[in-house]
């Protein structure tokens, strides 16, 4: 592992629980990754394993009735290690790095964005709260700021209200909010689910650029493979709580050792391999998070489960550098991939 | 924004037709000549029944129901409402005395139950699940369980009769002269009629911003670091508002309902207060000719909360 | 672990004592149905249902209750304190009071119960047919409802009133045309947003008649705001009654009804010097209002999906 010279955020045995209706859900249940400094690191999974909520979690933001039970979030500022686990949720350091340090933008921008203020207020208010800047500095930043993302005319679109704005541009808008400060870290939650796939290409082309030119490094949660194939450096594969799999996207993604890793592959089409390619959905539905199994939890929708999988969690087995994976039968089936 | 405006009072029309229409058949046919609706009825006796033949020719009075009706609407826009049949008063007049009366009380209480009740629903939603929230419950749903009038009697009896602090009832005390004289008579009926609708903003009040609290663009403005008192207040509160400012025009026909028996219990001298007297002595043209302000009030009150909100919510301003 | 743990608060507790049942295998499935266990969860309302029915109950049986006539009148035990005779005492014809107010009791509640559950019917009859199918009948009960609903109620009610004359049945006529707008807009609204589930569109394909999935299939799924709302109108209606009575034009003077007791509450003296004859009525009424409002509160809790934490 490299020193952390060039490590942005650590994330070490994070548990964070939910719990509603008097049941606990276990959400994230002993999550570990860094995110290096300048890179983007992928999490990938379906619905409901647990990648938003370790995302909120890095950024405080769980909702009333849920709080990380246990592990370690370190943000390395430049000032040193700040522990992030350890900051009252809405106290002043937290909020210090919130919006300047660590930003985050979300999956629907028409419901994320305030629908009764200006983009212009919205984007100016971020301002006001991290930097000395005055009001009328603060609105030219804000038109700079659409700008540079590559909205038209943002003297004009800076004095109007979301709805005004179509769905990609609003994600923009989003986008530049959430840069205004220049953040060490942006996380992206889903940043194009609810866009047409054309807007999405845009949209993360804006943010190849960013990285590029700011030095941003960024944290990008999807559930789709092709989107981890573009864009990651790194990437790391959710299920139910756990990250099953980790790596470069090299090593990830061309020798995947974990079942559910190449499951996921498997179910992607490719264009232009015709019509008669193979594509395998994943049978089964994933359990019930209030009422999770045993031992692994994708033991009874894989192909290669065996006894010991339904009994005992795997633990996290290091295959090579950065690559590590959480299945008890990882050797056989890296042996019968390769072949 | 004007359009906007323009429009909504357009819409109206129809319906305040519709109305004064039913009104009309209401009035045509009660028992009474209309003559007596339309002339001061001490002249009727006094005229010549040549006269008075010509008179009932002229207004129309031997003509289709609808030709009636159209002169009928015409007279009341131009402020001729007809005569009460006690004591032969011409129903404007009445209007014009005690009209102010009514608003002084409906407005004061409007404008209470708003702020206040918007004040303590916001603190019951941020202090939600502490006992501060459940007592601000409870309170509330006693404010709608306990009738206004018998409220009203409590609080005559108590501050009125034993502690003496208020007068019991009435707008005006006898040698009174400049405005502030008059608030002692205006504290007890305007606070007596706004508590109903304070316990029922309040209750609203929370519940919406209960509502703006839970939407995603709270979660974004906290992304950003702002302080909670901000999130709160011009995130939160700011967008609970909307509903509640749209509620005033559906709060109307119940404050001008309670407006009647709050007049009645202080015996102030208003419009409800003199619709009960006209009631109890089947006075037809004057509890015709209330209803129908009541109901046009209303209307009107309702375009005017439309604009409020076309201001306060840019959505509908702009036109989604 | 790091030794710089925040402070654990009362929420974090609850937490903690969740963990602790699951990890000790106290978790149950849940037997009864969600509605019940969510309504009995609600202590308040619980105890209004318990004060509804105490009420409901001692107004039916007020014979076995009261030994007095309501009605009868005893010159020679005028205005007399409470007693062991005369549990609230007496008003100014020397009736019993407490006689009065049970056997009030019936009318108020049959009123306000029963105008509530009239204009629910028509409301839902119509709103639920027209608000699946549309059309004139549709438009018509829209613009009918509309302009019933923008007189203010007391208003439009003592307008009826004086047309139609004071009796206990024109009472309940006129509070269940009064009435039924608002149910019928609740129940259409629900419709429209059901209408377009797919399951409706799944009947419509099968052949069933309109009216059948109206009522047979759409109907159960907006039962939850109906009941709600017909529990808030009988509060409502409870509460114009006693108005009304008290101003003397809602039920005759002859029939006893909690607001007509209230009626002599006019008079100042009567109002300082005699508070047995109006001051427990009043409560009696707020009690009972206050108990519909608490169960109304408790079902709109147990039916609301979207209810959290």
């Amino acid at each position: 592992m490299t020193g952390t010279g060039d490590l942005a955020l650590t994330v070490k045995g994070l548990k964070t629980f939910m719990y509603t209706n008097n049941r606990c859900n276990r959400a994230v249940n002993g999550v570990s990754f860094e995110i290096h400094k300048g890179k983007t690191l992928c999490i990938v999974g379906e619905s409901g394993c647990g990648k938003s909520v370790t995302a909120s979690s890095i950024m405080q933001l769980l909702p009333r009735l849920s709080r990380i039970e246990e592990g370690e979030i370190v943000y390395h500022a430049e000032k040193g290690d700040i522990r992030i686990d350890t900051l009252e949720r809405n106290g002043s350091r937290m909020r210090a790095i919130r919006g300047e340090e660590i930003a985050m933008i979300f999956q629907d921008p028409m419901t994320a964005l305030n629908p009764v203020y200006t983009i212009g207020f919205q984007i100016m208010e971020i301002l006001m709260y991290h930097t000395p800047l005055g009001r009328l500095t603060r609105r030219t930043k804000a038109i700079d700021l659409l700008r540079s993302m590559g909205i038209p005319l943002p003297e004009r679109r800076v004095r109007e209200y979301p709805h005004q704005y179509s769905g990609g541009m609003r994600q923009r808008a989003m986008i530049a909010m959430a840069m205004a400060c220049n953040p060490k870290i942006l996380i992206a939650d889903e940043p194009t689910t609810a866009l047409d796939v054309t807007i999405q290409a845009q949209i993360f082309d804006l943010m190849t650029t960013l990285k590029r030119e700011h030095g941003t490094a960024i944290m990008l949660i999807t559930h789709d493979m092709g989107v981890v194939a573009e864009l990651a450096d790194d990437v790391a594969v959710m299920y139910m709580g756990n990250i099953v799999e980790a790596g470069s996207v090299d090593d990830v993604l061309r020798a995947p050792a974990h079942p559910y890793t190449r499951a996921l592959l498997e179910s992607i089409p490719v264009l232009g391999r015709g019509k008669n390619q193979d594509i395998h959905a994943i049978p089964g539905q994933t359990p019930n998070p209030y009422d999770r199994p045993g031992g692994c939890q994708f033991a009874d929708r894989c192909r290669f489960c065996i006894d010991i999988c339904k009994t005992e969690m795997p633990e996290e087995i290091v295959i090579s550098g950065d690559h590590r994976v959480m299945c008890w039968r990882h050797e056989e089936l890296g042996r019968d991939a390769a072949e | 924004m004007l359009t906007y405006i323009f429009r909504r009072i357009l819409i109206l029309v129809p319906m305040a037709l519709v109305i004064t229409f039913l009104v009309y058949l209401g009035l045509d046919l009660t028992p009474g000549d209309a003559v007596s609706q339309m002339i001061p009825p001490d002249q009727i006796g006094n005229m010549d029944p040549a006269k008075l033949e010509a008179l009932r020719e002229s207004l129309g009075l031997g003509k289709p129901f609808i030709v009636r009706y159209w002169i009928w609407l015409v007279g009341v826009l131009h402020g001729q409402f007809g005569y009460s049949l006690s004591g032969g008063v011409s129903i404007s007049q009445v209007f014009a005395e005690r009209v102010p009366a009514t608003l002084e009380l409906a407005v004061t209480a409007l404008v209470i139950s708003t702020i206040v009740g918007s004040i303590l629903g916001t603190i019951s939603a941020l202090t939600r699940g502490t006992r501060t929230d459940h007592v601000l419950t409870v309170v509330g749903m006693l404010g709608v369980s306990i009738p206004e009038f018998f409220f009203g009697l409590v609080a005559i009896l108590i501050f009125g009769l034993k502690l003496g602090w208020l007068p019991v009832g009435g707008r005006l005390t006898p040698g009174a002269e400049s405005f502030w004289d008059q608030v002692p008579n205006l504290v007890m009926p305007s606070l007596v009629l706004s508590i109903m609708m304070t316990a029922g903003v309040m209750r609203y009040a929370r519940s919406s911003m209960l509502d703006a609290l839970s939407r995603d663009f709270i979660r974004t403005a906290r992304s950003k670091g702002i302080p909670e008192w901000r999130i709160n207040l011009l995130h939160g509160f700011r967008v609970a508002l909307t509903p509640v400012v749209v509620l005033i025009g559906f709060r109307l026909p119940l404050l001008m309902g309670s407006n009647v028996i709050i007049e009645q219990v202080f015996q102030w001298p208003g419009i409800g207060n003199e619709f009960i007297a006209a009631v109890r002595s089947q006075d037809y043209p004057l509890v015709m000719m209330i209803a129908l302000f009541s109901v046009l009030t209303v209307l009107v009150a309702s375009v005017i909360v439309d604009v409020l909100t076309a201001v306060i919510d840019p959505r509908v301003r702009l036109g989604e | 672990m790091s030794p710089q743990r925040l402070p654990r608060t009362a929420l974090d507790r609850d937490f903690d004592r969740i963990l602790e049942r699951e990890r000790t295998g106290k978790i149950k499935a849940q037997s009864q149905s969600r509605f019940w266990s969510k309504f009995v969860s609600n202590r308040l309302a619980v105890i209004g249902l318990t004060i509804f029915v105490v009420i409901v109950l001692m107004s039916v049986f007020a014979p076995l209750l009261s030994p007095y006539d309501p009605q009868k009148i005893d010159l020679r035990a005028m205005m007399l304190t409470p007693s062991a005779e005369h549990w609230f005492g007496t008003d100014r014809t020397g009736r019993d009071v407490f006689a009065r107010v049970l056997y009030g009791g019936r009318i108020s509640i049959l009123v306000g119960l029963g105008s509530a559950v009239l204009s629910a019917m028509i409301g839902v009859a119509i709103g639920v047919y027209s608000g699946y199918v549309g059309g004139w009948l549709d438009a018509i009960a829209m613009r009918v409802s509309e302009i019933f609903m923008s007189f203010p109620q007391i208003i439009l009610v003592l307008l009826l009133v004086t047309i139609l004359g004071q009796s206990l049945g024109n009472l309940i006529l006129i509070f269940t045309l009064t009435g039924w707008g608002g149910i019928y807009r609740m129940a259409r609204a629900r419709m429209l947003s059901i209408r377009e589930e797919e399951y409706v569109q799944a009947l419509r394909s099968f052949g069933l008649g309109r009216a059948l999935i109206a009522y047979k299939h759409m109907l159960p799924n907006a039962l939850g705001p109906i009941m709600v709302n017909i529990t808030l109108s009988t509060a409502a209606f409870i509460l114009q009654e006693a108005g009304l009575s008290f101003l003397g034009l809602g039920v005759p003077m002859s029939t006893p009804t909690w607001g007509n007791i209230l009626n002599v509450a006019q008079d100042l003296r009567v109002l300082e010097n005699n508070w047995w004859i109006w001051l427990p009525v009043g409560s009696v009424i707020s009690l009972f209002v206050l108990s519909v409002n608490f169960i109304g509160d408790g079902l709109r809790d147990a039916t609301d999906p979207s209810q959290q934490g």
